[in-house]
């Protein structure tokens, strides 16, 4: 259900995109017409096909990146994609992705960080009958696993494989294994922190959508934007609380 | 005029010698040695172990045949293509890419400068298989393009920002550097503003390092992983493909941008051509 309502979501943000854009269009071309004389109408219909010519040089950087992305051709922005939206919903910034787009030695504001955190916060949903640990088993194997929702030249096809968690790409988690090292190391997840009610929350949280407790993290938002569902998130909790996982014994 | 003669041989014989005398191994050792073994750079003895044997050689030797053989519907050699520093001129004219040419009035890197020449020049069309095969090592622009890079080899990076429109897609490439987005909320800026930072075992390089940057961006280099050259735009979807973003058209504005900002950002460092990748 709540997947659901998310896709539903996406599917309207994308929509409202592309109103948004064939909009634009028609301004644009409204702007051209009624600069020309009245009598043009009658007339075959203008030279509305040829592409206008575009000065990059007179835009700003930000408006020509812009402009690349959106207007130049140079993606597919109608490629499909595995959550039922397109390539540009992908391309798309959602208020934490551009609050979070800090270039070289740019800092969060105060603002834009309880905004970020805001927003995280409200976004998250618990499990019905409250967060639970699943299998470590399978907690392991979406952890290894990078699979999923990739695009571009070669996507992953959901069907015969479910979406990973990507945990390993960049964190540490059972030694038998290398992880990454972009994020911390959670070797001894459990072991360090024990399992508390609240130690639960805090780590579903995170792994829901870190930017409530991180706010502007590179951890990916893995609940709230729909990339593992809850038994998969129950089943990675397993695999960093279970006394039996490897993560807690080497 | 004989003396004048005499003395360009001399400059452009010993600028040989200094430049031929570094093989692409010799670059990165010396670069291991100024960063003080950057993690980046020294993660794999065995990838450097097998940078004289570099298949890519074999590559570059193809190309240089198909670089001199009259070829296309026109029947000429690409002897003519003005890389920038005109006509037929190899040595250091990748290091200086991507570049404006006034002759397609556009910014290009390595890639669409072929297409462009294999086109107006030879005559051959986006479909023929010359221009239309992008990648592998067996298609005629991974030759070339592996031919020609090699003519830089050990050159500093040294793309111009002159003209508006080189300043206005590097820049816009920085901002798209920068730019987060998709179903991960990935951008260029979550795995390359580290140093030593990994993925699994797989050490990153730093945008903000020339020194180890330049490895990252020394293509066309033979993948061991893959068994192919691949160029600086496989490189490209490849990292867009992990970053969950669509296919990207290769040749395309954005992908220039994005290339002139990270030409940029090794400004100054050694090219290693061809290099030898995992």
């Amino acid at each position: 259900m709540l997947k659901k309502t998310s896709i539903a979501a996406a599917v309207a943000a994308a929509s409202a995109l592309i109103l948004i854009a064939g909009g634009c269009a028609a301004t644009s071309t409204g702007k051209a017409e009624t600069a020309k004389p009245a009598q043009d109408t009658a007339k075959p219909a203008p030279d509305t096909a040829k592409p206008k010519a575009v000065d990059y040089t007179a835009m700003t950087p930000t408006a020509l990146a812009e402009y690349l992305i959106f207007e130049s051709g140079s993606y597919d922005l109608n490629q499909p994609t595995q959550e039922g939206t397109n390539g540009r919903a992908r391309l798309t910034q959602d208020e934490i992705q551009k609050a979070c787009t800090l270039k070289k030695s740019e800092e969060l504001s105060d603002k834009a960080r309880e905004k970020v955190m805001a927003l995280a916060a409200a976004s998250i949903r618990y499990p019905e009958g409250g967060i639970k640990l699943g299998d470590w088993k399978k907690g392991r194997q979406l952890a290894w696993s990078g699979f999923g929702f990739r695009t571009a030249h070669n996507p992953d096809k959901h069907g015969p494989g479910e979406a990973g968690g990507n945990c390993y790409n960049c964190h540490q988690l059972a030694t038998d294994r290398t992880g990454g090292t972009i994020g911390p190391s959670l070797t001894d997840y459990g072991k360090i922190r024990g399992s508390s009610p609240e130690m639960l929350k805090y780590t579903y949280d995170i792994i829901y959508n870190a930017n409530a407790t991180f706010p502007c993290t590179n951890m990916p938002r893995n609940g709230a934007n729909g990339i593992l569902n809850d038994a998969q998130i129950a089943d990675i909790m397993a695999y960093l609380f279970d006394p039996e996982s490897p993560v807690n014994k080497h | 005029m004989f003396k004048k003669t005499l003395l360009t041989l001399a400059i452009t014989g010993s600028a040989v010698l200094v430049m031929g005398a570094k093989a692409p191994e010799d670059i990165l050792d010396a670069l291991a040695r100024k960063t003080n073994n950057a993690p980046y750079l020294v993660q794999s003895p065995q990838n450097r172990m097998m940078m004289p044997d570099n298949p890519a050689y074999d590559v570059a030797e193809e190309g240089a045949i198909l670089f001199k053989t009259p070829r296309g519907p026109k029947n000429v050699s690409m002897e003519k293509c003005d890389f920038g520093k005109g006509p037929g001129v190899l040595e250091g004219a990748y290091v200086e890419l991507p570049r404006y040419f006034a002759d397609a009035g556009k910014v290009m890197d390595l890639d669409s400068r072929l297409a462009y020449c294999m086109k107006t020049l030879q005559g051959f069309t986006d479909n023929d298989p010359a221009v239309k095969v992008k990648h592998g090592s067996g298609s005629d622009v991974m030759k070339l393009q592996t031919y020609i890079a090699a003519k830089s080899n050990g050159m500093p990076w040294n793309p111009p920002l002159n003209h508006p429109l080189e300043k206005a897609m590097r820049d816009a490439g920085e901002v798209m550097f920068y730019r987060r987005s998709g179903i991960m909320d990935f951008g260029c800026v979550t795995c390359h503003t580290k140093e030593g930072a990994r993925i699994r075992a797989s050490v990153l390089p730093n945008v903000y390092k020339p020194d180890e940057w330049t490895k990252a961006i020394s293509w066309p280099a033979y993948r061991i992983s893959q068994e192919n050259v691949r160029s600086s735009q496989h490189r490209l979807i490849e990292c867009l493909w992990q970053m969950r973003y669509p296919n990207m058209k290769n040749g395309s504005d954005a992908s220039i941008a994005l290339i002139s900002f990270w030409t940029d950002a090794a400004r100054g460092a050694p090219a290693i051509l061809p290099d030898l990748k995992r």
